[in-house]
């Protein structure tokens, strides 16, 4: 036997002793009904041309490895930025269960969120028993201070009320009449999670400003920052208002998880922890500006504030030295705050970094994926290495991001051969490193398949990171996390170094 | 007696140098400056001695002295090897206090047994260090009794650190060759063809630049002395019938006293840049020829040099466009000065100036004439002049070693290694496109741009114009 109770052998090596491989290859050549080896590598190697790419570009009815997720799980996020808030998913329960597990296995930490687990007569009937139900049980549970509720497709394609159900809910008493309930209809099949972050921010101001009262805005000196769905929040959130408090900026982060999912261990289980408080969410209407840091995950949140009569900018994922510096104007130029020295010399210790290292980074052709902001940003960061990024995907980009990033890359001679694909899947992605290859691959763990496929190193910079741990608990944001980034990459670029040769396996680099 | 020794290589015959002293500046010899106290310095003869012969791939290197000697040494080379890889293991006797005091000679013996009966070595080389010279442990008599008890060639390096200079290590170490290696054995299959190279070393794979030359012409490496060799392919360098001589300063004693013994010419000579490396391709052809080989040697060698220039010049023109009339400051020693000019010269780029610290009168004259008027040369540069010119633009970017690093990117200049460190080979016709395309990456990265840039806010903290891309 490969293992007994004296000798228990984990399954990385169990599934290598003789006996398992033997049982294997039985089956496998006897209930498999294989094509020959030969078969099998002359396939794998025709779908690494050209001719295959050209079949896999032409595909339209089906999507093969799509980087992104759905509205609810932006909706969700978006929730458990707040105080108190439990963030409530009307649908399927299995749905919440995928956002719980999704945001625990990234952010290694406790994610709390409930649903009203309809069944087949909700379906029929419609849910409103089960959101009245649902939203007393919750209440009674969990004693929240606010219930964020999202929609799954379930709910969306029989196409119940929310702010109906919601209202018929206070009105039976099954929860009290002032427990804040904002609500956003996320149904999955539009958009991606960041339309469902947008939409859930925008129906946690709409709560606070039109449905719970009407409220006046008496502008003040303050400022809204509105972080956006960002896989390492914890650490750039921190960042965020380490820089803030430097500069002596009053303001108010809008949506703020990073306590939420990052909590300490202290003996004791909070299912609230941090976020952004509801009265500073109430007051945010009398800031004088509102800045996002992804434009195209808030949208129509900027639409709404801009409404209320504020001033509103709009970044794109800041990565990286100019990155960094545009949010300092902007924040310069926003408050009329100065910009201290101890940024200056941070920004002066990146400076001092890049310097040292482009040896090892210039004209390295690299392959994005990820979210539209996201890989702006970090394109707009490669290009200012001397790096060439060769492919930028983005499943969920709309028209203008593929127009800005075009330009972007346009706007540098390092981005002179690079192509802008939107609206594709990691399959096309895979086409594109056979035959277009690239020396490095940025985005999530979602980019391990296709780092074992094609040879090509992963670099794991983006939302979710699923199978390695702490990531975000360092930031990616402002100069120190543009610092971060530079030696992830240069790291990727070593480890691959030395892993290429004997010969030229040095100590010092 | 290691007196009497650094005394002679201070005063070496062949260092063109040397010669040009007059018989009072001979007297005092070339290291009579010493090192002066309290500057900044170099490695110590130890290191120098370590370097010249740690290259030797499938030979044991240990190290007699406290840890660090060989810790901090260990691997700090890009020295390659095309297969054995012994050479990079760290091997020392790590003395403590107590050996000190009780002497080192039995656990040197025990080191020795011990590395020899784990991996059986063609040879062991063991290295002195300040400490156990200091205590007078004698490695020369443990070595030549573990050489008898164990039955392998077991080689003392005497060369101690505070002998001197790196330099007069790398020569010490180059003695420890003569006096035990080379000539202790007989090839089989010594011919007409055959040559040595000495001080290459064959860092970032260099030799492999040159080798396929060589081949090409059939001419055969008997050793090269040390880059990429195996022990006895040196303990039969005696039979080469001409030599290669490359970094000067490092190996001439060595190369002069194999031509006294072995009567073996050699020609001074550099695989940087393209005319250096055709001209050290005939001269050698030419030794070879007069001492019997084929003659037709010198018409292939013609045609090869003549093949090679004109593919290198056509891959090199394509980088003109982005490197005429940029501005490069040379600092760097020896010969690689003006053989690198000649190349930068021709695609059309500026040197405003290069060192010519440890290079050989003949070096500054070939270096002067082609500098012409726009260039100067200069001897050491200090850190801060050097700061100052490259501040005030003077050049667009600084070749040199990893010691000047930082006055380059501290004053943000690009900057490219062509010393020890570099991880890229620029010898023989393909390196010097290889460096010429260094240049180009470095200095047309848009990195500077980013660096040059002032934060963009005034003194104050106020922010000026954005980017117009963001």
């Amino acid at each position: 036997m490969p293992q007994s109770a004296d000798k228990v052998k984990d399954h990385i090596s169990l599934f290598q002793e003789p006996e398992y491989k033997e049982l294997f290859q039985f089956k496998k050549e006897n209930y498999e009904c294989r094509a020959t080896e030969d078969e099998v590598a002359n396939q794998l190697e025709y779908t690494k041309t050209w001719e295959y790419r050209e079949k896999n570009f032409a595909r339209q009815h089906a999507v093969i490895n799509p980087p992104r997720a759905c509205q609810p799980l932006g909706a969700v996020f978006a929730a458990a930025g707040f105080e108190g808030c439990m963030p409530y998913v009307h649908g399927s329960q299995g749905c919440a269960a995928y956002f719980r597990s999704h945001l625990s296995r990234h952010f290694k930490d406790a994610s709390v969120c409930v649903s009203d687990s309809m069944t087949e007569d909700g379906a029929v009937f419609g849910g409103l028993n089960n959101l009245v139900e649902g939203l007393q049980n919750c209440n009674q549970l969990y004693k929240p201070k606010m219930i964020a509720i999202s929609t799954t497709c379930m709910a969306e394609v029989i196409g119940d009320d929310l702010s109906a159900f919601i209202a018929t809910a206070k009105e039976k008493e099954a929860i009290p009449a002032d427990l804040p309930t904002p609500f956003a209809h996320t149904p999955s099949f539009v958009g991606s999670h960041l339309t469902g972050y947008d939409n859930m921010i925008k129906g946690v101001l709409n709560y606070f400003w039109d449905r719970e009262a009407q409220r006046e805005r008496k502008a003040n000196d303050k400022i809204n920052i509105i972080p956006g769905f960002d896989g390492y929040a914890p650490a750039n959130n921190r960042e965020l208002k380490r820089y803030l408090d430097l500069m002596g900026v009053d303001y108010t982060l809008i949506c703020d998880v990073s306590d939420t999912f990052d909590s300490p261990t202290d003996g004791t289980y909070k299912i609230y922890y941090g976020g952004t408080t509801l009265d500073d969410g109430r007051n945010a209407i009398n800031a004088k500006a509102t800045l996002s840091l992804q434009e195209w995950s808030t949208e129509k949140t900027l639409e709404y504030i801009a409404g209320k009569g504020q001033e509103v900018a709009a970044l794109n994922s800041p990565f990286g030295l100019s990155g960094t510096d545009a949010f300092f104007m902007t924040i310069a130029k926003l408050t009329g705050k100065p910009i201290p020295e101890a940024i200056e010399v941070e920004r002066g210790r990146l400076v001092d970094a890049i310097a040292d290292s482009i040896h090892w980074l210039h004209g390295k052709r690299v392959a994005v994926f990820g979210d539209p902001d996201y890989t702006y940003g970090m394109t707009a960061f490669l290009l200012e290495l001397g790096m060439e990024p060769v492919h930028v995907l983005c499943s969920n980009g709309s028209g203008e991001w593929e127009e800005k990033a075009r330009a972007l890359l346009a706007s540098s001679p390092y981005g002179a051969g690079g192509q802008v694909w939107r609206g594709k899947d990691l399959w096309h992605m895979r086409s594109l490193l056979f035959t277009e290859p690239v020396d490095l691959l940025i985005g999530s763990s979602y980019g391990k398949y296709l780092e074992k496929d094609t040879g090509t190193p992963l670099i794991r910079l983006a939302f979710p990171i699923f199978d390695r741990h702490h990531h975000h608990r360092f930031p990616t944001f402002g100069y120190q996390g543009a610092l971060r980034i530079l030696v992830e990459i240069l790291d990727r670029v070593f480890e691959v170094a030395d892993a290429s040769s004997d010969i030229s396996y040095d100590l010092t680099r | 007696m290691l007196k009497q020794k650094v005394q002679e290589l201070m005063n070496e015959p062949g260092c063109a140098t040397n010669q040009a002293k007059s018989a009072a500046e001979k007297k005092r010899g070339c290291g009579a400056k010493g090192l002066l106290p309290g500057a900044a310095a170099g490695g110590c003869a130890y290191d120098g001695a370590k370097i010249a012969l740690q290259p030797i791939t499938d030979a044991v290197h240990l190290v007699h002295g406290p840890l660090a000697c060989e810790g901090n040494s260990w691997d700090s080379r890009n020295a390659a090897s095309s297969g054995c890889t012994l050479y990079r293991r760290g091997f020392t006797t790590d003395l403590s206090e107590l050996d000190i005091i009780h002497g080192g000679e039995r656990k040197l013996y025990q080191a020795i047994r011990a590395a020899a009966e784990r991996f059986w070595p063609p040879a062991i080389f063991v290295y002195q260090t300040c400490v156990t010279a200091l205590i007078g442990d004698d490695v020369e008599a443990v070595c030549r009794e573990a050489s008898k008890r164990l039955g392998l060639p077991v080689i003392p390096v005497v060369a101690p650190g505070f002998a001197g200079s790196k330099n007069l290590g790398n020569r010490l170490g180059g003695e420890a060759l003569l006096d035990h290696v080379i000539g202790t054995v007989e090839p089989e299959d010594a011919g007409p063809n055959d040559i040595n190279i000495l001080g290459e070393y064959n860092l970032a794979g260099e030799l492999w630049q040159i080798r396929p030359l060589l081949d090409r012409l059939g001419i055969r490496v008997r050793a090269c002395i040390t880059g990429d060799s195996r022990y006895v392919e040196v303990a039969s360098a005696h039979r080469a019938r001409a030599a290669i001589m490359l970094c000067s300063q490092a190996m001439v004693t060595l190369a002069r006293k194999m031509r006294e013994r072995w009567e073996i010419p050699y020609v001074e000579g550099s695989f940087y840049g393209i005319q250096d490396t055709s001209d050290t391709l005939r001269g050698v052809v030419r030794l070879l020829v007069d001492r019997g080989a084929d003659p037709d040697l010198l018409t292939r060698a013609d045609a090869l040099v003549a093949e090679e220039e004109r593919r290198a010049w056509a891959r090199l023109e394509s980088f003109a466009p982005r490197l005429a009339g940029r501005k490069a400051l040379l600092y760097t020693g020896g010969v690689k000065s003006w053989s690198v000019v000649s190349a930068l010269k021709e695609i059309g780029m500026e040197v405003i100036g290069t060192s010519v610290r440890k290079s050989t009168s003949e070096d500054k004259e070939r270096a002067k004439a082609l500098l012409g008027e726009e260039g100067s040369t200069f001897d050491a540069i200090p850190n801060a002049e050097m700061y100052r010119m490259l501040k005030a633009g003077e050049a667009d970017i600084l070749l040199s070693g990893g010691r000047t690093q930082f006055v380059a990117l501290k004053s943000r200049t690009p900057w490219l290694d062509i010393n020890q460190e570099r991880h890229h080979a620029y010898a023989g016709y393909d390196g010097m496109v290889e460096l010429v395309r260094q240049i180009d990456l470095v200095l047309n990265n848009p990195v500077w741009a980013a660096v040059r840039r002032p934060d963009p806010w005034d003194a104050d903290g106020r922010p000026l114009e954005a980017p117009s891309w963001l």
